[in-house]
């Protein structure tokens, strides 16, 4: 089952997020160039890169100094959850492993409390969509669907690290709910992570080199 | 009273036109994350009562469309109306306020052409789109009450600007001159203003006898034919007296 895990399943894993991510981004741009051309029409990088850059950085935009809690949240949990996996020792060693490259890493020490941030900060985007009228009322399974495929691998991960009791089953659980998070990249509302940068492009043109407007 | 049928196939047509990249990625990536509800002024005004967020008014009409593939009743439709013309302005200030750019006014106003399609505009709305369309403008002033009305205005200026005349249809004026139909039915002196404003600024400028009228109702209807028709009838006044700029009234 690890051998399954790590092997195939893994290629399958990472083929279906990259390739369904490239496919993604290449057919909604065509889609666009087809039936969008007002899109086009007023494009500008510079407008694009600063309304990015913008909501890229804590604070950057008006609107997240408004909601300054659920800022510091989620950036929070978005900055833990890209640098984790990335920089955790237990992935390049894998990573080493098997292609004989790694990346400069994380003391195990700082990973373990990064991994509990994301959790906890799950924990409280759970709660927030609970306890607010106007995000209650957009809310649906849907929405805790993907607060838990993306919690899935720390929370295993976690488990499996600290050994608690069955540590190969927590192991390849968390392998598994990682490789279900990838696979559903592509497929759900979790594809924001590329289609951000062309939303916000759009916006940022559409604003700025049309009307002169700033949209942060 | 028996409902009307829904066009279920013209709605369907629609849904199918409009599916380009943008809607399809704002629908998809909507993160329900609520950084707009601020935003609205309708969320404002009504002490913050969630309906009135924006994604809400989305999920509830364009989403549902799409979810339903165009497969609503009439009572939905109705209900969607009421968002749709009643609930948002489509003044886009949301979009500024949301992360992902997502231009909520944009889906609205595709839901009102839709309802359009269906007959839904509010009535005033679908009247004066008719009317832009027959007339060319939105009151269905005859060209005869227009220049009457303007000649009139002319001699009531009279006295306090001898020498002031309001220009109608002059080839190569400098500028073009449009205003809204209410003005020329409810308040001409509004025109025997605006002239004597032009006339003191020593504008070289001309009203056309044709487009005069620069409002777009059927654009709130989202009625696209007359929309268009209304704006080049504007245009094309422009391109036939060979201005080189225009002023709008408002
Ligand atoms: C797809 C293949 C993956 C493999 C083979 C894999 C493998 C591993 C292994 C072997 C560990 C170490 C367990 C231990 O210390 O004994 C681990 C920990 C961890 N993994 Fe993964 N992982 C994968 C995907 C992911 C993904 C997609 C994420 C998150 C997005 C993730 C997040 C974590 C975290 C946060 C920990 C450490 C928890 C802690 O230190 O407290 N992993 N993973
Ligand atoms: C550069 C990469 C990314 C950007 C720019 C980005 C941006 C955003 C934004 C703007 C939101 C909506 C508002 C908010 O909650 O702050 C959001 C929500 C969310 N993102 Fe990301 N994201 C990125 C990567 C990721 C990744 C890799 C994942 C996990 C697979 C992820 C999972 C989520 C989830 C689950 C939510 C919903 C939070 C909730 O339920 O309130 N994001 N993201
Ligand atoms: S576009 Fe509509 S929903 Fe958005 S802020 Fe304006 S009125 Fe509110
Ligand atoms: S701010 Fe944008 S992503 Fe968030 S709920 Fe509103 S429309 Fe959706």
């Amino acid at each position: 089952m690890y051998q399954f895990v790590t092997g195939p399943m893994a290629w399958i894993a990472f083929g279906i997020f990259f390739l369904g991510m490239a496919v993604k981004v290449v057919s909604l741009f065509y889609l666009t160039r087809e039936k969008d051309k007002v899109v086009f029409n007023h494009f500008s990088w510079q407008w694009s890169l600063k309304s990015i850059i913008r909501w890229l950085i804590p604070f950057g935009s008006r609107s997240m100094r408004e909601k300054p809690l659920f800022t510091i949240i989620t950036f929070s949990f978005h900055i833990c959850l890209l640098i984790t996996p990335i920089f955790l020792l237990s992935h390049n060693i894998i990573l080493e492993e098997r292609w004989g490259i790694s990346l400069w890493t994380l003391p195990e020490s700082v990973s373990d409390i990064l991994t509990i941030v994301v959790i906890v900060t799950v924990v409280f985007l759970a709660l927030r969509r609970i306890a607010l009228a106007d995000v209650r009322i957009v809310t649906s399974a849907y929405d805790y669907l993907l607060l838990a495929i993306t919690a899935m691998p720390f929370i295993t991960g976690f488990l499996a690290y600290h050994q608690f009791s069955n540590y190969k089953f927590w192991l390849i659980f968390h392998i598994l709910s990682g490789e279900i998070m990838l696979i559903a990249i592509p497929f759900t509302r979790l594809s924001h992570i590329f289609l951000f940068f062309m939303t916000r492009a759009h916006i940022g043109s559409e604003m700025g080199q049309r009307r002169g407007a700033a949209t942060w | 009273m028996a409902e009307p049928a829904v066009n279920v196939k013209l709605i369907k047509e629609r849904l199918a036109f409009l599916k380009g990249g943008r809607f399809k990625a704002w629908l998809e990536i909507c993160a329900h994350c609520a950084y707009c509800s601020d935003s609205c002024f309708f969320y404002l005004a009504h002490d913050k009562d969630p309906k009135y967020m924006p994604a809400y008014k989305v999920k509830q009409t364009l989403d549902k469309l799409y979810k339903k593939k165009g497969e609503v009743t009439w009572e939905e439709l109705e209900k969607m109306a009421d968002i749709a013309y009643g609930d948002c302005t489509a003044c886009r200030r949301c979009s500024l306020y949301c992360p992902f750019g997502i231009d909520v006014a944009v889906m609205i106003a595709a839901v009102r052409g839709i309802l359009c399609g269906q007959g839904l505009a509010p009535k005033g709305l679908q009247d004066a789109a008719k009317h832009h369309w027959e007339t060319g403008n939105q009151m269905a002033i005859t060209e005869e009450d227009f220049v009457e009305t303007c000649k009139w205005m002319e001699e009531e200026s009279e006295e306090e600007m001898p020498g002031l005349k309001i220009p109608i249809e002059k080839k190569g004026a400098e500028t073009l001159y449009v205003l809204n139909a209410r003005e020329v039915k409810f308040y001409p002196q509004d025109i025997a203003e605006a002239a004597m404003i032009l006339y003191a600024a020593g504008e070289d400028w001309t009203f056309p006898d044709l487009g005069w009228d620069m409002t777009n109702l059927a654009m709130f209807a989202g009625n696209a034919q007359v929309m268009a028709h209304s704006a080049k009838l504007v245009y094309d006044a422009a391109k036939r007296l060979e201005v080189k700029k225009i002023i709008t009234s408002e």
